[in-house]
């Protein structure tokens, strides 16, 4: 079930922007040529939550549908679990996404633990109290900025989409990923440019990014 | 699988082994078999050390056959955790050569005059109990590399590490993965202690020359085997995240829904997680050319499991699994997966209770012993228990020895054993199962979503805030129930989701066991159980005060939700009203 009919989980290409406009950091535009068979290596940064400039004020499903051009039945059957400023989102057509909010998305998850925390699940009520509560009707339709962080197969299918158009993400987070990232990443990692300037990718590894709001962005080679 | 077989440890003259009829248990298996013995065997106010107490070891009733999954096996006995009647259930090949070898259960009783130290081989041909002091203090690992020297790698073994001999209440029994390698353990409550007690080092469990088990019906069972098959692989947790990820998969949702219990229980998440989740875990594995998907028993489709190399490819352990990630992980604030792994790898070869130790070496982080983070710290303190010295003896003994020798009054215990990896704030269903199970806290309800299926003890809105209660009974009733069969719990998802692989699920019993199985009889094996289990408790001087969480889970609102534990009291006790 990775997506309808086995193709994209997208219904359509993403179009929007995605930068917000940061505030407070320093910028840097990293784009990456990287073999599609290191692109699972992405998780572990998409898990960390990345910035998206969006219409807030509507429904969860109008954002993931409408603006971020996800397939309804990817929603429907393949995101599980759901959690809206880390609480755990029921009805997805009443959850509100607000300014600033963080959205997590993932696939269903096993053990009791996961049908418990599985929206709309048979034992909901056992974690009611960090269960989001709905809030349609109060709906302020404005620009605004969102975090979107994604999960194991959610991140695999979702991710390469997000990463090509480019996401912004913290600076400590860039960082951590390439002094964690397993060796055999490298290899696959063609070429990198900085604001436009090509450069070394081993170069990479060695720059400062603790401090810095990165616009990521990949493009991706097939493998070998 | 048609008789239990006794192995006395205190005779005059010796060890003696014999074989009796099923009698009364015919029928019984896994959990259902182990409680049933002890409830009516073992004195409740026996010392768990002593020679009353037994040991059980029981395969559930498909394991032996050809159904997939079906390799788990229940260890049971009076545990010296918590005072009460235990199970713990381990994978590996346990469960399918002793029922091959045609073992309803291996009960272990007695005890030995001296501190002698046995081997038991059991084969086609009988049972053989031998004196063998070489293997005393002996690690896992080690000792069943020096089995195979003799008995080849074909066989399977149950053994027990240094804290076993030690009777350590943490202490595990081990049993051989598929490549006889000790990294599958019955875990929870000091099992492995009541076999140390028994004088028992390891049993080789050798099938040669045994046949499968047969189904009554081969044709439909074979059938509705397939469809369980393809119902599993093709669901998204059986079939994609679980191969994928392993049960670790929980550690990044666990932590954004404010759950993840860190620094011993101080706050809901963890800011290293991402460095320890599932997902980092399978792409570090990969990279070293470790296995992914792995299972651990003959049998299993799944696959949760995998193998953990260190960065020169050498194997170290298993894949550690979601519950050792976050006792040796975010508990202790280390986010540092080799580490997690050398102390699971430490952890089996000991032979310990994963969950117990990150619990008790969270205590003593909080008591000062070393700073939450400390990763070398985390390491020197399990070789303390490795050794046997006084402080390791003290933190092997489990979170509440540790808690009260140190003064530390957060010790996340119920009825003395060690919380689970999700805090009972957040999800407070849960936390009624932590307070009320016959098992001490424990997180094994996982095969909840059964009860839903078989719509045990009635249905409840799931949306009710005021059905939690209501819940926990349903899954403890299901839990107690599917434990005796010795499927993995893993398959819950695919039978709630698929009726048609609920339906293979039990078309395999019926067509193995030549009897319809009913929701009904499902809530009454699983009642019967907990009666079992209950009264042996309440013989053994518990009562509903033990059934309670400790008061800092009411009083301490738990970050970023900021929730205590508000079910009451009186809702606790209405549990087991049915």
């Amino acid at each position: 079930m990775g997506s309808p009919a086995g193709g994209s989980p997208f219904s359509s290409v993403v179009k929007r922007p995605m930068e917000p406009k940061p505030e407070n950091y320093s910028t840097i535009n990293l784009r990456l040529t990287v073999e599609s068979d290191r692109l699972s290596l992405f998780s572990s940064l998409l898990g960390q939550g990345f910035t998206l400039k969006v219409r807030t004020g509507c429904s969860l499903r109008e954002l993931l549908c409408e603006q971020l051009g996800v397939h309804a039945d990817y929603v429907d059957q393949r995101i599980q679990t759901i959690f809206l400023d880390g609480k755990t989102v029921d009805d997805v057509d009443t959850a509100v996404i607000r300014q600033e909010s963080t959205l997590a998305l993932s696939a269903a998850m096993p053990g009791l633990a996961g049908a418990t925390l599985r929206r709309g699940g048979a034992y909901a009520a056992m974690r009611r109290q960090i269960s989001h509560q709905n809030t349609a009707g109060h709906n302020s339709v404005a620009d605004g900025v969102v975090m979107l962080k994604l999960f194991n197969l959610v991140a695999l299918e979702l991710g390469p989409g997000f990463l090509k158009q480019g996401i912004w993400i913290r600076g400590k987070h860039m960082e951590n990923f390439f002094k964690k990232v397993p060796d055999y990443f490298w290899p696959g990692c063609r070429a990198a440019e900085i604001d436009g300037t090509p450069l070394k990718v081993e170069e990479i590894r060695r720059l400062e990014w603790r401090h810095r709001q990165v616009f990521l962005k990949l493009e991706v080679k097939e493998s070998g | 699988m048609d008789k239990l077989l006794r192995i006395d440890m205190g005779m005059d003259g010796g060890p003696k082994a014999s074989e009796e009829p099923l009698g009364d248990y015919a029928g019984l298996a896994g959990r259902g078999m182990t409680s049933a013995i002890i409830a009516k065997e073992v004195p409740p106010l026996c010392h768990p050390l002593g020679k009353d107490n037994k040991l059980v070891i029981a395969p559930g009733l498909l394991s032996g056959s050809h159904a997939a999954q079906s390799g788990r096996v229940s260890v049971g006995c009076k545990s010296p955790l918590t005072g009460g009647i235990k199970e713990a259930n381990s994978g590996g090949q346990g469960a399918q050569v002793i029922a091959r070898l045609g073992y309803a259960a291996i009960v272990l009783e007695g005890k030995p005059g001296d501190d002698t130290l046995y081997k038991v081989v059991i084969n086609k041909d009988g049972v053989e109990i031998t004196p063998d002091n070489s293997l005393k203090m002996m690690g896992n690992y080690d000792l069943i590399d020096k089995i195979r020297e003799t008995y080849g790698d074909k066989v399977a073994c149950i053994s027990i590490g240094p804290a076993g001999e030690m009777k350590m209440a943490a202490a595990s029994v081990a049993f051989t993965d598929m490549e006889q390698r000790p990294t599958r353990h019955a875990g929870r409550g000091g099992v492995g202690a009541v076999m140390g007690t028994k004088g028992i080092k390891v049993i080789v469990l050798d099938d040669t020359g045994m046949p499968t088990r047969s189904p009554k019906d081969p044709e439909k069972f074979k059938a509705a085997n397939k469809a369980f098959v393809q119902g599993l692989k093709k669901h998204p947790i059986t079939g994609e995240g679980l191969p994928s990820f392993g049960t670790n998969i929980l550690t990044n949702v666990i932590n954004e829904a404010g759950a993840l219990p860190t620094h011993n229980f101080k706050t809901g998440r963890f800011d290293g997680a991402g460095n320890i989740s599932g997902e980092t875990q399978s792409e570090i594995m990969k990279a070293r050319g470790g296995m992914v998907a792995h299972g651990c028993h003959k049998g299993c489709v799944i696959r949760c499991s995998g193998i953990y190399n260190d960065k020169d490819g050498n194997f170290v352990t298993k894949r550690p699994e979601y519950e050792t990630v976050w006792a040796h992980g975010g508990n202790c604030g280390i986010d540092d997966m080799d580490t997690i792994a050398e102390l699971d790898r430490m952890d089996d070869d000991y032979g310990l209770d994963t969950i117990e130790m990150g619990a008790a070496i969270g205590v003593a982080m909080e008591a000062g012993l070393a700073e939450f983070g400390d990763a070398e710290a985390a390491v020197n303190l399990l070789k303390e228990v490795g050794k046997g010295s006084p402080l390791g003896r003290i933190i092997g003994n489990g979170a509440a020895v540790t808690g009260k020798v140190f003064g530390v009054e957060r010790v996340p215990v119920v009825k003395g054993q060690a919380l689970p990896a999700y805090d009972p704030r957040s999800v407070q269903g849960m936390g009624v199962t932590y307070a009320t199970t016959t098992m001490g806290a424990d997180h094994t309800a996982g095969y909840a979503v059964t009860a839903n299926v078989l719509n045990v003890g009635g249905s409840v809105d799931p949306l009710n805030p005021e059905g939690q209660v209501e819940l926990s009974r349903n899954l403890q009733i299901a839990t107690a129930a599917i434990d005796a069969t010795g499927m993995c719990l893993f398959i819950a998802f695919a039978i709630l989701d698929q009726p048609e692989t609920f339906e293979a699920l039990v078309d395999m019993i019926g067509a193995f066991t030549g009897q319809n199985l009913t929701a009904d009889d499902v809530t009454e094996l699983g009642k019967t159980i907990l009666t079992f289990e209950r009264d042996f408790n309440s013989r053994a001087g518990f009562t509903q005060k033990d059934d309670r969480l400790p008061n800092f889970f009411k009083e301490e609102p738990l970050p970023p939700h900021n929730v205590t534990f508000d079910v009451k009291d009186e809702d606790l006790d209405r549990v087991f009203n049915w």
